[in-house]
């Protein structure tokens, strides 16, 4: 019984190529799926992690040079990779190159030797590598009574 | 014995067809994977392209536009076009960004101070960085 049925579906080849078709179709729908919906789902990741990310300027005072306190207040490490000085003046927009990573809802205070702040009112800008922007508005700078320590 | 069997031509047709169906089978399987990859590919890094503003600079000694751009993405960009007010600008070409790369580009539009100016940049991938300024 099972010899035959064995015998009759070896002589029958009806259907193999709709079961070929359907075989090579995955192999280009599993081609899709991974360069389309995974990638876009990474990148939502990517935009997610930036919405989280939340940083802070709370102070910046001068001593020989300048220090800024920056507060990360999101969910995420924030990495922090550009610190700008805009006078407002306008005659100048400087830029520096940072390299700071903060844990969520860590303090860290950025003491510079290199940055003078200039005499007009300023703005400070900290962008970290999502995108996000902290800016801090600055009034006189208050005269810090705390040691430099570069 | 050998003989016999070189001069027996029977069942030869059907060896070639299936030897020529499988080559077909084949050729046809790699072009349709590696078109899917190209097109899907380029999907892939138009999706990765995530481009941020850092500053605008209305320059007073050039009086230029100077734009700080950042490549926040998981691609390398090309800007292609530049508008201030919706109308096509002048830059510095060409303007490419790797992945985490940063620079200023440079638009030769002379400002009105106190004026707004609408900064919106293109990709060559179509993607749209705008940004809202006042000149001082």
């Amino acid at each position: 019984m099972l010899k035959n049925i064995a015998r009759r579906l070896k002589r029958n080849k009806r259907g193999v190529s709709n079961v070929m078709v359907v075989m090579l179709s995955l192999v280009l729908v599993v081609i899709v799926v991974d360069n389309i919906v995974l990638w876009d789902y990474q990148m939502n990741q990517l935009d997610w992690e930036r919405m989280q990310e939340k940083i802070e300027i709370t102070a910046v005072s001068v001593d020989t040079g300048s220090r800024f306190t920056i507060q990360n207040t999101g969910s995420q490490t924030a990495h922090l990779v550009s610190l700008w000085i805009l006078d407002n003046s306008l005659k100048n927009h400087q830029r520096y190159d940072l390299n700071i990573f903060i844990n969520a809802g860590d303090t860290f205070q950025l003491a510079r030797s290199d940055i003078i702040l200039p005499e007009t009112p300023y703005i400070v800008k900290i962008v970290t590598e999502k995108g996000n922007a902290a800016v801090y508005t600055g009034p006189k700078p208050v005269i810090s009574s705390l040691a430099f320590s570069p | 014995m050998s003989r016999t069997f070189l001069n027996n031509n029977r069942g030869v047709t059907p060896v070639l067809s299936s030897l020529l169906l499988t080559v077909v089978a084949v050729a046809a399987m790699s072009i349709a994977t590696t078109a899917t990859y190209v097109i899907t590919n380029n999907l892939r890094d138009t999706m990765s392209e995530r481009v941020i503003i850092e500053d605008v600079w209305f320059n007073n000694q050039t009086r230029t536009i100077d734009v700080y751009i950042r490549n926040i993405g998981k691609t390398a960009i090309q800007v292609k076009a530049v508008y201030v007010n919706y109308t096509s600008q002048v830059f510095t070409k060409p303007f490419n960004l790797e992945i985490g790369q940063h620079k200023w580009l440079i638009i030769e539009e002379d400002w009105t101070p106190g004026s707004l100016y609408h900064v919106n940049m293109v990709t060559t991938r179509g993607t749209h960085v705008e940004e809202y300024s006042t000149a001082p």
